[in-house]
């Protein structure tokens, strides 16, 4: 039970550098190949950047450098779980520019997990300085950063993953691949609904004896310690609830339609929270796909009411509602649809046990309801008991090894992105706002 | 001698001399972000925290009580978090322990006669907690009078013999854990391994309701 304690840290604190640490300067950020240990840095060890961080602790072959928060208790803590779980000592910081000088040299890649607003300047420092970036998403909260993240990208060389995790999640590949492209399961997908949902939250708190000193939240641009714990809501720093939970799932629209919106109509509301970025967000979109398909997107931070959130295909011959949680996931059959069976024998789809085929209907004009099936037991690469960001992560240092390709470079999340950020503008403002084909890409 | 005591206990709780309901101030909820699926089948019930007779003069011996723990070193807070009279959810609120069995321990400071436990690991997100276990004994080290209150672990993986309760989700209800009949004791020493949502263990408050 005591496989580490203050005891242990204090006897082996005078070992820097040796002892339990492996020298980072053994390692160097070029030529690396499949099993090779790689050196990272964790850059903000918030809410997202721990959630990351219990990934990477389970993944191995990694040699953690520094972490970094300008919240001393959270470095700390990153520090502590590394330490403790890895018996590995990474140097902390508080200002990510200390990293770069001190380490770029030998890292082989950063993750970075802080509020959005740092986004674009801390991953085109990183970039520059020859490191590779996995960045969470939002890239940026302006279109413009964002921009900035891709020619960054472009002129280093190195490797930008942003952090839409559905992009490696093996059930997303499979349901995508298989199930729609290969086994056609919804037909023609003329509709899709998504949704996040979640019930009222109050603002984060803070200890009070461990305020972060005023002058240090000016010199990384909070105004205060109440706007650093609740920067999401604010403009200038996040991008709100369409931009934090929206972009993950308006980008498995385009991912699974293979096409971009054409138009979106969008509304907004800011009379619960009183914040700058609306809470919630109702968004209509037209895919420029030969169905036309119509898609329609809410995220609502007032009710946790309607099924949590998942992302809906809505076809002629079945429907796909995936969620990155099992259970919300499914798969019905149109009753006048064609016959299953090969599909399940194929492996491309699975039977549940409980039908709704013989449900009553109450009412003449409404339609039999559809028959349930499911996802085949095997799915190619995944493991319930993984986290489900932890592909992502595998993807990203899989590609800095030169195994794989990034499922989710700068350029394809920007394309994703710039949906996010229109359909906010459209929210904004109330019109419906058209996509060009220069909206997806980045010019030099 | 014991069963004398109970006995006369029960009968003046009966006949309702010197009693009260006891009364568990309940934070409020506070749950944030999306939830974590749990994938555990032999849950409790949801259910309100029970009432409680206990003489009038229990009170929550445990606060501000020193606590200490199997792991000395915790990732975030301090162990006096346990018994700091702060039960909300809140950051800087709560305890993280390492992975793994870990354990928390109060010391009451002297023997108390203990009538009910109530617990809050962490409450800002509905999950579980693994072979919650607690225990009470006159002997800091838990060797000998140990007396087990309260054990969930179904498949003995604590290897502390195999519980009866069952696992139950966190909420800002907390756990209450009726002693009954009540036992006199001064440490209490309370068992986890790790939770649904991730491997580690967290502790925000513990009270120990006794005279």
């Amino acid at each position: 039970m005591k496989d580490f304690t203050r005891r242990d840290f204090l006897k082996t604190a005078g070992i820097a550098g040796g002892g339990l640490v492996l020298s980072s300067s053994l390692l160097r950020a070029q030529g690396k190949k499949a099993g090779d240990t790689l050196n990272i840095a964790l850059i903000g060890i918030g809410a997202e950047g721990e959630i990351l961080l219990n990934s990477l602790l389970k993944l191995p072959n990694l040699n953690f450098v520094a972490v970094c928060d300008i919240w001393k208790p959270r470095c700390t803590y990153g520090f502590r779980r590394i330490f403790r779980e890895v018996k590995q000592k990474p140097e902390q910081y508080e200002d990510y520019k200390d990293v770069i000088k001190n380490h770029a040299k030998d890292l082989d890649a950063v993750v970075i997990a802080t509020p959005d607003f740092w986004h674009s300047p801390m991953t085109c420092d990183f970039l520059e300085a020859g490191v590779n970036v996995y960045c969470e998403k939002m890239m940026s909260d302006t279109i413009e950063g964002a921009k900035k993240m891709v020619r960054a990208a472009r002129k280093s060389g190195k490797l930008l993953q942003i952090g839409h995790q559905r992009k490696s999640n093996p059930r997303y590949i499979f349901a995508r691949d298989k199930m729609l492209k290969e086994g056609k399961v919804c037909g023609r997908i003329m509709a899709c609904n998504g949704q996040w949902n979640r019930a009222v939250t109050k603002d984060l708190t803070w200890p009070k004896n461990q305020e972060i000193p005023e002058e240090t939240l000016k010199k990384y641009g909070y105004k205060d310690m109440a706007q650093f714990r609740n920067w999401r809501w604010d403009k200038g720093l996040g991008g709100g609830a369409i931009s934090d939970l929206g972009a993950h799932q308006i980008d498995v629209f385009a991912w699974f339609l293979d096409a971009n919106p054409k138009n979106v109509v969008a509304s907004g509301s800011k009379e619960y929270y009183k914040k700058d970025w609306s809470d919630n967000v109702m968004c209509i979109f037209e895919y420029d796909n030969p169905d036309k398909t119509q898609v329609f997107y809410q995220v609502l931070t007032t009710t946790s009411s309607g099924g949590g959130y998942f992302e809906s295909f809505m076809g002629d011959e079945g429907t796909l509602k995936m969620s990155e949680n099992p259970a919300l996931t499914k798969l019905f059959k149109e009753n006048n649809g064609p016959d299953w069976e090969p599909l399940v024998e194929k492996g491309l789809i699975g039977k549940v046990e409980s039908t709704n085929a013989d449900a009553k209907i109450a009412d003449s004009r409404e339609s039999k309801p559809p028959m349930e099936f499911g996802f085949p037991e095997k799915i190619p690469g995944y493991d319930p008991d993984k986290p489900i960001h932890m592909p992502h992560l595998e993807n990203f240092l899989g590609a800095v090894r030169g195994e794989n390709k990034l499922n989710c470079d700068a350029e394809h999340a920007y394309a994703a992105e710039a949906v996010v950020f229109k359909a906010r503008e459209a929210s904004e403002s109330g019109e419906k706002l058209a996509f060009q084909a220069s909206d997806f890409v980045v010019e030099d | 001698m014991k069963k004398l005591l109970i006995v006369i206990s029960s009968l003046a709780l009966a006949c309702g001399l010197c009693a009260k309901t006891l009364k568990i101030e309940v934070p409020p909820a506070n749950l944030v972000g999306t939830p974590v699926p749990i994938k555990m089948t032999n849950l409790e019930p949801k259910a309100p925290n029970p009432e409680i007779e206990v003489p009038d003069d229990v009170t929550n011996v445990a606060l501000k009580k020193p606590v200490t723990s199997s792991d000395d070193f915790p990732l975030i807070g301090e162990l006096e978090y346990v018994t700091d009279g702060d039960k909300t959810a809140a950051e800087g609120t709560a305890v993280e322990l390492m992975n793994g069995l870990q354990w928390v321990q109060i010391d009451l400071e002297k023997e108390c006669e203990i009538y009910a436990i109530a617990m809050w690991h962490f409450h800002q997100q509905e999950r579980v907690y693994h072979d919650v276990i607690v225990q009470v004994s006159n002997d800091p080290e838990f060797l000998t009078g140990v007396t087990t209150v309260y054990n969930n672990d179904f498949d003995n993986s604590a290897k502390k013999g195999k519980g009866e309760n069952l696992p139950y989700i966190e909420t800002n209800n907390g756990k209450v854990i009726v002693v009954n009949p009540p036992v006199k004791a001064r440490y209490i020493r309370l068992f986890s391994n790790g939770n649904t949502t991730n491997d580690m263990n967290h502790y925000t408050e513990i009270e120990v309701y006794g005279k």
